[in-house]
């Protein structure tokens, strides 16, 4: 059954990235490509497909870290004020002028942002000596308030330029996608993918637990730091590519749990392979529903994404764990 | 090395702990486990059973003291080392992922490079669970699951389990069924226990018991000299009287309610 699972998972993935490269406003043919088409394909789209593909996949993978290491299956970093935190710090990073790490620079600050958003949430949900999933989710949603009034009142009273930009990081959008984005937002996720691989085992048996965590060998605090920070090196090198992009981390992993199984050696790269096609689907149709107006990706993946979470909600156990 | 050694093989020896902002959980407690011996820990409610457990695992530092495990610190213990040797096994096993049962019992495997002896499957027919291998736990009741973690647990191989109440939510049958697994794996393999439990009845069968009250050793030894009326009055601060039946077992009786 799983194998057979496992191809239809594969050929659903290469036919949407297939579609998000050829198909379109204006359809590419592949077997007679003109000068225009090869233009529109290697200056447009595959830039397009790749940051779509690396942000969704550092999404996904970062939700099923979250869901994982929280025992929480409404854990996601756009839910958790995490990619918001990281908007907000990188914006501060851009309109202060800080480009002393070069092109890393917009990365390295949103990983800031969202390293500090983590330990807040993490703050405010901690109470008698463990996690409460509602308190989480309400320090989430009130950060995510908090830094997104910021954020406009930053943009606002910076130039046009900014304004644009502030849109583009609370929407989450990928028409300002190019190549010159792609290498330092690379470099974080190939980081941050290589350190949850590496904990595959620990992060399963923090699901099962701290306690089990620990009687099998693991030391829990170190860990958890660890896959924290593959979660917020992921979740920034996100936001640098394309803004605050929701419900990706939280869908991925609940599809591929169901499909594939939850062990976190196939659930964590599966949810990323997953959130990357989910993205460039997302992205295929918030350009092909209104030509030549394009919708943020990230009001397409709010379509599906919100009402799977107030399903979530419904579901008696979600707030009890 | 189990077979030269008479020593202790768990040790601790004058823990105190306590829980930030509260007053002492566990005060100047010492006591020790020896190979092949299964000890029921018996105590009111906040006595700090559990408090002790942790501590014996390692998953608390206590303030003054120290465990020693194999005649060696326990905190100079690789974690990997340590779960070959010892391994806790928690009272709650609330799990909201459909891991398999199979995937489950093969996680008891990760503290190896190279797998033990026993197998996957070999657990899972020990606890008898071997025909649900594909069964999502999460669909298992209280008393498959809690079946399911103990295969995890065997297979992990460690010689000491602190268990932390693993009779609680199973029905009497499987209460008997779990002790008399666990006493032949204990001829078997030689394993030691030290178990949390709330039913006196059934840690008066025990071979050796330890009453806990407010953190500290109230007695310990075999049930029928440690678990007196008057030592259980104290303990749990209620009217039991401990009877024996016609065929020489202990029971105990409390106030009619």
């Amino acid at each position: 059954m799983r194998p057979v699972r496992m191809i239809l998972f594969c050929i659903v993935v290469l036919g949407i990235l297939l579609l998000a490269l050829f198909a379109g406003p204006r359809m590419v043919n592949p077997f007679a490509l003109t000068a225009m088409d090869r233009e529109i394909l290697y200056s447009i789209r595959m830039p397009r497909v790749v940051v779509a593909m690396l942000m969704g996949m550092a999404l996904g993978a970062s939700g099923a870290i979250l869901q994982g290491v929280l025992r929480n299956p409404l854990a996601d970093p756009y839910i958790l004020g995490i990619s918001s935190g990281a908007s907000l710090c990188a914006a501060l990073g851009l309109l202060s002028g800080f480009y002393f790490f070069g092109s890393l620079s917009v990365p390295l600050t949103a990983f800031i942002g969202a390293a500090l958003v983590s330990v807040l949430v993490g703050a405010f949900g901690w109470k008698r000596g463990g996690l409460w999933p509602e308190r989480l989710l309400l320090a989430g949603i009130g950060l995510n308030f908090l830094f997104s009034a910021v954020l406009m009142l930053l943009m606002s009273v910076s130039s046009d330029e900014g304004l644009r930009r502030a849109v583009l990081w609370m929407f989450g959008d990928l028409s300002m996608a190019d190549w010159s984005l792609i290498p330092s937002a690379a470099i974080f996720i190939v980081i941050g993918m290589g350190l949850v691989l590496s904990r595959s085992k620990a992060l399963n048996a923090m699901i099962l637990g701290d306690e089990f965590a620990h009687s099998l060998g693991f030391a829990v605090q170190r860990e958890r730091l660890i896959l924290f920070v593959a979660m917020a090196l992921m979740t920034s090198a996100s936001v640098s590519l394309g803004g605050t992009i929701g419900f990706i981390g939280l869908l991925m992993p609940h599809i591929v749990r169901f499909l594939l199984g939850a062990d976190s050696h196939l659930l964590v790269p599966a949810s990323a392979v997953a959130g990357g096609a989910f993205l460039c689907f997302a992205d295929l149709v918030g350009r092909s529903l209104m030509p030549p107006m394009e919708l943020p990706s990230g009001t397409v993946t709010a379509v599906f994404g919100a009402p799977y979470f107030l399903y979530l909600l419904r579901r008696k156990d979600v707030l009890s764990i | 090395m189990s077979s030269v050694f008479n020593g202790p093989i768990l040790e601790m020896a004058n823990i105190s702990f306590n829980y930030p902002g509260s007053g002492r959980i566990v005060h100047d407690l010492s006591c020790s486990v020896h190979e092949r011996e299964i000890i029921g820990l018996l105590g009111a409610n906040g006595s700090g059973k559990s408090t002790i457990l942790k501590i014996a695992a390692g998953m608390l530092r206590p303030s003054q003291g120290e465990v020693i495990l194999w005649n060696k610190p326990l905190k100079s213990y690789r974690n990997r080392d340590r779960a070959k040797l010892l391994c806790y096994f928690p009272q709650h096993l609330d799990v909201h992922v459909p891991f398999t049962v199979r995937e489950i019992v093969g996680m008891g495997l990760y503290p190896y490079e190279i797998p033990p002896v026993m197998t996957v499957d070999d657990a899972m027919a020990m606890v008898g669970v071997a025909d649900k291998a594909d069964a999502f736990v999460t669909n298992l009741s209280g008393g498959e699951r809690r079946r399911v973690f103990l295969a995890m647990t065997l297979i992990q191989g460690a010689g000491i389990l602190l268990l932390d109440e693993p009779l609680a939510n199973l029905d009497i049958k499987y209460q008997v069924e779990f002790l008399k697994l666990l006493r032949s794996l204990k001829e078997a393999r030689g394993l030691s226990v030290v178990m949390a439990l709330h039913d006196i009845n059934l840690a008066l069968q025990f071979e050796k018991v330890m009453l806990i009250k407010s953190g500290e050793v109230h007695d310990i030894g075999a049930p029928e000299a440690v678990l007196t009326g008057s030592a259980l009055k104290e303990a749990f601060d209620a009217d039991i009287e401990v009877k024996r039946s016609e065929n020489g077992n202990a029971y105990i009786v409390h106030d009619r309610f």
